[in-house]
């Protein structure tokens, strides 16, 4: 398993000085220590389906023995349909799908996230929707529905304070994406 | 009976035939829908979930501060929107110290988040504030002697916690299957029934991997059921639905073709829309299914 291979012994694995479950816990997965490895999660989860390495039981379990790099360099965290499953399931009420959240949080502080995860984080700040394609006016117009919804698309207010909102965040102090005041309109 | 329309993104650039058909049904339904004006993203999992627990919540609130404002509820066709700000709104719900701290940061703004307006999914409002006998009642064509494969879309049932109109049993879901049947088709159970279409964060990690899972899913209802279409309550099945056939007829992964829609664009060619206008934009042909519908 790829999470022992740098840890070979349960001695190794106890030494390893794991901050890494406190912070996960305080990036919003509270629940994280109730888990018993019990499984459940994992079989019903989309990602075991589709053949990714990670899942929820697995990333717990890293998050525990502290792999943090092992879970670094794994795209699976980001593969997650959040479709919470694992939620509904959980006999311990730790909240799986919190869990990989949580852990996408630390990733970001560490600078691993996809770059489609950036790029989605862009266009929210810039137009307020994370999926835009500037292309849309024209299929929009031919149904007879106004070229721009009426969202933050249509009214530079709204998307002002969008921006104002997500300036106010840790976003800002990470700096993944150019957070100019003025509205891109 | 006025409700906001919550569009979101992918219905607004990639399906605005199906923000069209909600345009349709509603209205036909007797139901007004108000625009919600200056709404944003819900915003989706990738972004600001991803990032900052309070800032993902903040963003929610606004939105709800804008049906608030007005005094409606929300609903959506996408289950990414519908699982975003639930679960936004039951975090603030369930703990005070978010709550103010988003509050803290919707005041610089200039709104508020109160708990009072509420996002419901489109397709389970409509099955209890109108309910499959009315919308029977309603129709201009039938679908009867039909078969249909339903796609409810995972952030429609889980987690229930967090949902207004939940399923009674999240793992044996009716509505959809009901909501169908009021069209006159059935709407057999076959095995993958429940699992993930595969599109979402899926899909933009692993492409492969996510059309696995559509594969699967098609595999299974073709054998089983041999639907004539499939009908989603999702706009992201939708898209994958909709999206990967092609690609795997190409790779000789299936051998045939099923046509898809979103339960809001069959209810509004069954309530009389015209039909280009509420699905022009599939990518899998669904003109030979259409002329069945405007048979019936
Ligand atoms: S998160 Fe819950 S379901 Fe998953 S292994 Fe832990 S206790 Fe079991
Ligand atoms: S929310 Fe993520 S981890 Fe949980 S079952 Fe769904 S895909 Fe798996």
């Amino acid at each position: 398993m790829k999470i022992f291979e740098d840890l070979q012994t349960t001695a190794e694995i106890a030494l390893v000085k794991n901050n890494l479950a406190e912070e996960i816990k305080e990036l919003g997965a509270d629940k994280l220590l109730q888990c018993n490895q019990c499984a459940k999660c994992a079989a019903t989860c989309p990602l075991v389906l589709a053949g990714f390495p990670f899942f929820n039981k697995r990333i717990i379990q890293a998050i525990l023995i502290g792999a943090r790099e092992t879970l670094l360099n794994d795209i699976s965290i980001w593969a997650c349909q959040s479709c919470n499953r694992c939620t509904d399931l959980c006999p311990r009420n730790v909240n799986p799908y919190e869990v990989i959240l949580a852990t996408r949080r630390m990733a970001v502080r560490e600078y691993a996230l996809p770059a489609l995860a950036v790029e989605g984080i862009r266009s929210l700040y810039d137009v307020g929707h994370a999926v835009y394609l500037s292309e849309s006016g024209n299929p929009r117009r031919k149904l007879g529905l106004p070229e721009k919804p009426p969202t933050t698309l249509s009214f530079s207010n709204a998307l002002r304070e969008v921006q104002a909102i997500m300036r106010k965040t840790v976003l800002a102090d990470l700096g993944i994406i150019p957070m100019e005041e003025s509205a891109n309109f | 009976m006025k409700v906001g329309f919550f569009v979101g993104c992918n219905t607004a650039f990639n399906r605005p035939d199906l923000e069209k058909a909600v345009r349709y049904v509603f209205p036909a339904l007797g139901i007004e829908l108000d625009n919600l004006e200056g709404q944003s993203c819900c915003p989706t999992w990738g972004t600001m979930p991803s990032i900052d627990l309070v800032g993902w919540c903040a963003l929610g609130a606004r939105n709800y501060a804008i049906a608030e404002e007005k005094g409606v509820d929300m609903i959506t066709v996408c289950s990414t929107c519908h699982g975003s700000l639930a679960r936004t709104a039951y975090r603030m719900q369930t703990s005070p110290e978010v709550r103010n701290k988003v509050n803290e940061l919707l005041k610089e703004v200039g709104r508020e988040f109160r708990g009072t307006a509420r996002i419901r999914h489109a397709v389970r409002y409509l099955y209890k504030e109108v309910g499959p006998d009315e919308i029977t009642k309603l129709l201009k064509h039938r679908l009867d002697g039909l078969t249909v494969a339903i796609q409810p879309g995972c952030l429609s049932l889980w987690p229930k916690e967090v949902f207004i109109d939940k399923e009674e049993d999240t793992f044996h879901p009716k509505v959809l299957r009901e909501l169908c049947e009021a069209l006159g088709v059935s709407a057999p159970h076959y095995k993958q029934l429940l699992e993930c279409c595969g599109m979402g964060g899926m899909r933009s990690t692993d492409m492969e991997k996510s059309f696995r899972l559509v594969e699967r899913k098609m595999t299974s209802m073709k054998k089983e059921i041999n639907p004539d279409l499939i009908v989603t309550g999702c706009s992201s099945c939708l898209i994958q639905f909709d999206t990967s056939q092609e690609f795997l007829q190409k790779k000789g992964r299936i051998y045939f073709e099923i046509p898809v829609l979103h339960y809001m664009q069959v209810l509004a060619i069954c309530l009389g829309a015209e039909p280009k206008m509420v699905t022009g934009l599939s990518r899998t042909p669904v003109d030979n299914i259409i002329k069945r519908i405007l048979q019936g």
